[in-house]
């Protein structure tokens, strides 16, 4: 398991909102569930002394910090102010933020990324569904009860096709150790190569599973630093030149980034790629 | 969203990047007094697609033939595109042609500057032949400008008239929220003077609004209206219409349609929390094509409510075929409600895309 577990406490970034109060509780409902620290307080300016969804709320992250423990945020923020939020996270010397919010422009997330570089923080996204350690730690929205522990990583720039992948596997009866998301915008704090860094560090996880798209090389980068045994998947073998595919990363542009290049790229470097995400199990079973 | 050619250049005059004289029309009767451009003129159709030139977009004519040319240049299509907007601009007497951009590196996650002697023509050509004749910097996103060392290193011993240009593309570029500032050629006329003799800028869509862009043009009617009821849309060309939730499953269901052979008319994602009245709206929206035969409804998540998505489906009550395939919580019930109207519904998306190839007895 990478990122976060048990001990893990968290802050709820835009808690007020309607995002951040579903979700502070279906994350506390799961922390309950598995004896987690789970969401220990939310933040929202100008709400400071208010409760949300059954935790306190205070007007900032430095405020909040006073009072209660926590080594990571998860961001609920509306698009204009989230770069903001992952600086403020960062700037408190939290050691991860998870940026869900999408619609984040890439210039402030550009900055946001390199002023929490400059303080050690990690960010996973933005415009990602956060990540799932099973039976240990659920920072940001997606539905545990599809995922089961084990030992296959999976990092996915998706989200409900995350969520496919996992119901597959679980029912395959493969667990998995952490389900990250890493976001489908173009400019992501953590990149398929930083996650399966982590990944390998971690003995719990045996293999991985890659869920890619149309845009960008990232899928390639990520399999060309590891050693550990990789199946991929990359959605968009039908998507056309230069439209976006609902993600502001998924584009094909100037002729790059395309799923079947991609596709060929990672089988050059020896990668396992399924062409559906039903093949998937069975693929990742050769490798446990 | 693309800028046009003429509003690339204002954007880059505001900057303070020379940019040829020139005036956009859109009729005949707004060329006016011609008199300062000189002898030739130059006329370029703006059209929001590439490959222009080729298609005959571009003309360089005597001034005094300019209204009889740009005439029959507002008569044609470019590409299926009429041409509504013309920018006129003098003609320039170009001694050489350079190229400089700023674009967003995935991988290193910040602006890269871009700058080659070789500018005019194909850039990802010159990439893939010759890529050491491209420099490139990558600049920390925290700095507001270019640093003196980067202007240097990228101009190298081109005129030094080019560093200012360089400069100011990159503050365009941060100002503008772009994810590209492009100009190709960037050149040097006889008299030395250096000016942007085109313009391409790319505005992140995410920042339209602070932008102060209502519209995306980008966008067509369709996929304008999608947008308004919050969902992603793209217009594609085959007969099976699908609504998914999420980009990626969204995609993987096209990727899936054309693995059974068939051809997708659509990219329509609803996004989250697809309640009956949203669901109703794509499918309706979808079915509205008369190219569209069969609709494909694939929705997973944990807190999508199944039988509120059957609800809207029935709702919608459309004369395609309409195949489901759900999971979330009271699957049962939608279950049930569906087969109740005569709705198609499988657990898998295997099996409910393998459906839409059978003709339905």
């Amino acid at each position: 398991m990478i990122l976060a577990d048990k001990k893990t406490g968290v802050i709820v970034a835009g808690a007020t909102g309607r995002q951040g109060l579903f979700h502070i509780r279906l994350m506390n409902e799961y922390a309950r569930q598995v004896g987690g620290a789970g969401v220990v307080a939310g933040v929202t300016p100008g709400k400071g002394g208010q409760e949300a969804a059954g935790v306190p709320v205070y007007d900032s992250i430095r405020a909040a910090l006073k009072e209660h423990d926590a080594d990571a945020s998860v961001i609920f923020v509306p698009s204009g102010a989230a770069g903001d939020s992952i600086m403020e996270s960062a700037a408190n010397g939290l050691s991860l933020a998870v940026a869900i919010t999408e619609h984040i422009p890439v210039h402030d997330t550009m900055k946001a990324l390199a002023y929490a570089r400059l303080c050690g923080t990690t960010v996973i996204g933005p415009n990602c569904p956060g990540l799932l350690s099973p039976g240990e730690a659920k920072l940001g929205i997606m539905p545990p009860h599809l995922a089961m522990p084990g030992p296959v990583g999976v990092i996915s720039r998706s989200g409900t096709l995350t969520y496919e992948i996992v119901d597959e596997l679980t029912r395959a009866g493969i667990g998995q150790s952490t389900v990250v998301g890493i976001g489908g915008d173009p400019v992501i704090g953590s990149t398929f190569t930083d996650v399966l860094a982590r990944f390998e560090r971690d003995p719990a996880t045996k293999a991985v599973v890659l869920v890619g798209e149309v845009g960008g090389a990232l899928e390639q980068e990520g399999a060309a630093s590891t050693s550990l045994p990789l199946v991929a998947y990359v959605a968009g073998v039908s998507a056309p030149p230069d439209k976006r595919m609902g993600h502001a990363g998924a584009i094909v542009e100037g002729g790059e980034g395309d799923a079947r290049s991609k596709i060929r790229a990672l089988e050059a470097m020896g990668v396992t790629v399924a062409s559906r995400p039903s093949e998937i199990p069975a693929l990742i079973r050769t490798f446990l | 969203m693309k800028l046009r050619e003429y509003e690339g250049k204002r954007v880059f005059a505001e900057a303070g990047i020379p940019v040829p004289m020139g005036r956009v029309i859109r009729s005949v009767e707004e060329l006016g007094d011609l008199s300062a451009f000189g002898e030739e003129v130059v006329l370029k159709a703006q059209v929001d697609v590439g490959g222009r030139g080729k298609a005959g977009g571009v003309i360089i004519c005597p001034t005094a033939e300019a209204p009889a040319r740009a005439a029959a240049l507002f008569g044609i299509t470019i590409k299926g595109l009429p041409v509504t907007e013309i920018l006129v601009e003098e003609r320039l007497p170009i001694a050489h042609e350079y190229y400089c951009a700023v674009l967003i590196d995935r991988s290193t996650r910040q602006p890269v500057v871009l700058f080659t002697e070789a500018g005019g023509v194909e850039i990802e050509e010159t990439a893939r032949t010759d890529p050491d004749r491209i420099r490139r910097i990558g600049i920390p996103p925290l700095m507001a400008e270019l640093p003196p060392f980067a202007v240097r290193d990228l101009v190298g011993r081109a005129p030094r008239a080019l560093g200012p240009v360089v400069a100011a593309l990159y503050r365009a570029f941060l100002v503008k929220d772009a994810l590209l500032a492009e100009i190709n050629p960037l050149v040097v006329l006889e008299d030395g003077r250096v000016l942007a003799a085109d313009a391409k800028v790319i505005v992140d869509d995410n920042a339209l609004a602070r932008q102060g862009i209502q519209r995306n043009r980008d966008l067509t009617e369709r996929e304008a209206e999608a947008e308004r009821h919050g969902f992603s849309y793209v217009e594609l060309d085959g007969e099976i219409g699908v609504v998914g939730n999420g980009a990626g499953l969204t995609m993987a269901t096209l990727d899936l349609i054309e693995h059974y052979g068939l051809r997708a008319a659509n990219f329509l994602d609803v996004g989250g929390g697809a309640d009956r009245e949203r669901v109703a709206h794509a499918v309706r929206l979808l079915a509205s094509s008369p190219e569209v035969r069969v609709i494909i409804v694939n929705l997973l998540g944990g807190i999508t409510r199944c039988d509120e998505v059957a609800l809207g489906i029935i709702e919608a009550g459309v004369a395609q075929r309409v195949i489901v395939r759900m999971a979330g919580t009271n699957e049962a019930e939608g279950r049930a409600l569906l087969m109740e109207h005569g709705y198609e519904m499988y657990d898998s998306m295997d099996t409910a895309v393998g459906a839409a190839t059978e003709v339905r007895t």
